[in-house]
């Protein structure tokens, strides 16, 4: 555990008041209802509920791929609040990295091509070493040639990893990331996660059902209907 | 990696719908090519087979003068004659820098096929007179290849000797010296007559009719045909050609009876206007292909792009803009359709003589040789225009991706 949570620099990202409400018919669905928090770096912080608890709702805002209907969100230092998409696709890139439970690898690409594919839309001259470095790190530097459909599920997520990696993000964020993975998978996913948090001083968003690896992040954040109804620091 | 090999990789993910898109367009262009390569062709095949009839100007017996025009291109039967005395009377125009009397007649050729004996076919003989024909035509030369040396013009007062046009000795397997036979019905009786001929000279292909007409002297002709007083038409060349010199030519002719006096110029307008109205319609059938190419095309791109729905999610989840997505889509379309562009170059390349044939076989041009003319410019154009149709093409799709919301097509692609 990351002990020094109290006297860590300010927050990366920062949080108030976060609504999000989505229209069902006559229905209004408040799937976030209100959320602050702050976000520092090197902080690893897992956010729990059950389906429906605005989970994903809360991490899309939190990665500037869906904007608040109220509140206020700052990352790395800049509002984002009223910025247009391609503002925030600039916002984004090279801050926030994304790890999804389904890893959305590009089939006809090769694990390396997958790890810099975002080096491409960055405009980024990829550096092979560094892709190779990038895969060391999550252990897969001997499948570099190889397709996703020579994957496991678990390798698949190493190199969603690493993709999100490559580009030398501040923080990563995860939304299931182990939704797919069996136990053994999962639990090595979260070691990788604690790992770039201790080694690389990386920020580690994650959503997760599973109690038992979402006591293993730093800060667990327990959502229900839409508000934060639990916060604590691992024991 | 670049934006234009990952659109490829893109594309080569589903290669049996890739390829089938490829070849909708391919054949739309293969379409277009060829008509134009036709109309080029065609107009060119025109212009070298009436230039190489040698004159500009030339009378002959009342009728459609398209028609006679037609069979002096290609030959025919049902030709009609004119009177001898109209070569007297205007040959002492003054606007006349040269003039050739031709008499055309269609002779029977018996048991000339290579493969039947029994099969017949026509001879089409041209009887000349060789001073002025040749001074006409000075590209017509004796070939000196072998069997051919030693080629000369007949006579004009020969009665057994004929040249043979390239192809007409080619088909025969005739050489200079040999003996050539045909069969002609005289006119006025009902049963042919053979005759036998000495070959004393074979001449180089020209590309035009010259190349399967047998040429004999036009007394011996008249004879032969026993229409001693007649001609088929009167070839001139006008000190001053213009369509001045030309009207004032007409004028002053049309007062023969039977007669009248046609310009060339005039004839290779109303020639390439007669498959004008075909022309039309397998234009009307390439812009359809073109059309339903292009619907083709969006249509697969767009299924691509919303298979692809939650894939354009995460690529702007990690850091694709609006416009790099619009860039990767647009460069699918455009790879695409250029890709049909030059497939369909290859296609009406080496599907050209097919081409030809179908249409010969449809309508009747009066011309011989290639008739379809696919230019390095005609490609350029095809090629560019693909490259537009893409660029149109890909619009749609281009933008519908572009437009998406990660989160929207993330939720869409799970």
């Amino acid at each position: 555990m990351n002990n020094n949570i109290e006297t860590m620099e300010a927050p990366i990202i920062t949080a108030r008041g976060l609504k999000k409400h989505y229209k069902r018919g006559i229905e209004t669905i408040k799937a976030l209802d209100g959320v602050s928090l702050d976000i520092r770096s090197g902080e690893m912080v897992s956010i729990l509920g059950p389906s429906g608890s605005g989970k994903t709702t809360l991490i899309n805002l939190l990665s500037c791929l869906d904007a608040p209907d109220a509140g206020e969100l700052v990352i790395a230092g800049r509002s984002v609040n009223g910025l247009v998409e391609e503002e925030l696709v600039n916002v984004r890139q090279g801050v926030l990295g994304f790890i999804f439970q389904k890893f959305h690898l590009l089939p006809t690409l090769t694990v390396a091509e997958n790890v810099e594919l975002p080096l491409m839309f960055l405009r980024r001259q990829v550096d092979r070493e560094k892709t190779l470095e990038v895969l060391r790190q999550v252990d897969l530097e001997n499948r570099a040639g190889h397709l996703p459909k020579e994957l496991s599920g678990g390798q698949m997520q190493r190199v969603a990893i690493a993709r999100a990696l490559i580009t030398d993000s501040k923080v990563l964020i995860a939304d299931e990331p182990t939704g797919n993975l069996d136990k053994a998978n999962g639990e090595a996913v979260f070691a990788l996660f604690r790992r770039l948090v201790t080694e690389k001083n990386l920020t580690v968003i994650v959503t997760t059902h599973n109690l038992a690896l979402g006591g293993l992040a730093d800060r667990i954040i327990t959502l229900e209907d839409g508000l934060i109804i639990d916060e604590h620091l691992r024991q | 990696m670049r934006f234009i090999a990952f659109a490829f990789k893109n594309l080569f993910r589903r290669p049996l719908r890739t390829g089938l898109t490829i070849m909708g367009i391919a054949l739309a262009v293969a379409v277009a090519v060829s008509l134009i390569g036709f109309n080029i062709g065609y107009r060119r095949s025109i212009d070298v087979s009436i230039d190489k009839l040698g004159f500009q100007v030339m009378i002959m017996a009342k009728g459609c003068p398209y028609e006679a025009a037609t069979m002096m291109l290609k030959g025919g039967t049902g030709l009609v004659y004119l009177p001898a005395s109209t070569y007297d009377q205007v040959r002492s125009d003054p606007d006349i820098a040269a003039i050739t009397p031709i008499f055309v007649g269609v002779a029977e050729k018996e048991g000339s096929g290579i493969n039947d004996e029994s099969a017949s076919s026509f001879a089409i003989i041209s009887g000349i007179e060789v001073e002025s024909f040749v001074s006409m035509k000075p590209w017509m030369t004796m070939s000196q290849g072998a069997g051919h040396l030693g080629g000369r013009w007949f006579a004009d007062d020969a009665t057994g000797e004929v040249v043979l046009g390239y192809e007409v000795a080619e088909y025969e397997q005739r050489k200079v010296g040999d003996s050539y036979y045909v069969s002609i019905t005289p006119y006025g009786q009902t049963e042919p007559v053979m005759s036998e001929f000495k070959v004393v000279g074979i001449l180089e292909r020209t590309g035009t009719q010259d190349d399967g007409t047998v040429f004999m002297p036009i007394s011996l002709a008249r004879s032969l045909f026993n229409r001693p007083t007649e001609l088929t038409i009167v070839g001139f060349k006008l000190k001053n050609f213009s369509g001045f010199a030309l009207r004032q030519f007409e004028q002053r002719w049309a007062k023969l009876p039977e007669v009248q006096v046609v310009g060339l110029q005039q004839v290779k307008t109303t020639l390439v206007s007669l498959v004008e109205t075909a022309q039309t319609m397998i234009a009307s059938v390439a812009v359809v292909a073109i059309i339903v190419a292009i619907i083709g095309v969006i249509n697969s791109i767009m299924m691509s792009v919303f298979e692809r729905t939650g894939e354009i999610g995460i690529m702007k989840a990690i850091g694709a803009s609006k416009s790099d997505i619009f860039q990767i889509i647009w460069l699918e379309t455009m790879a695409i359709c250029l890709g049909g562009g030059v497939g369909g170059i290859i296609l009406a390349l080496s599907g050209t003589s097919l081409v030809e044939k179908a249409i010969q076989s449809l309508i009747d041009f009066g011309t011989r040789g290639s008739m379809v003319a696919i230019t390095p410019q005609v490609m350029l154009v095809a090629l560019l225009g693909s490259a537009v149709v893409g660029c149109f093409a890909g619009l749609y799709p281009a933008w519908r991706a572009s437009s998406m919301r990660p989160v929207e097509a993330i939720r869409e692609g799970e």
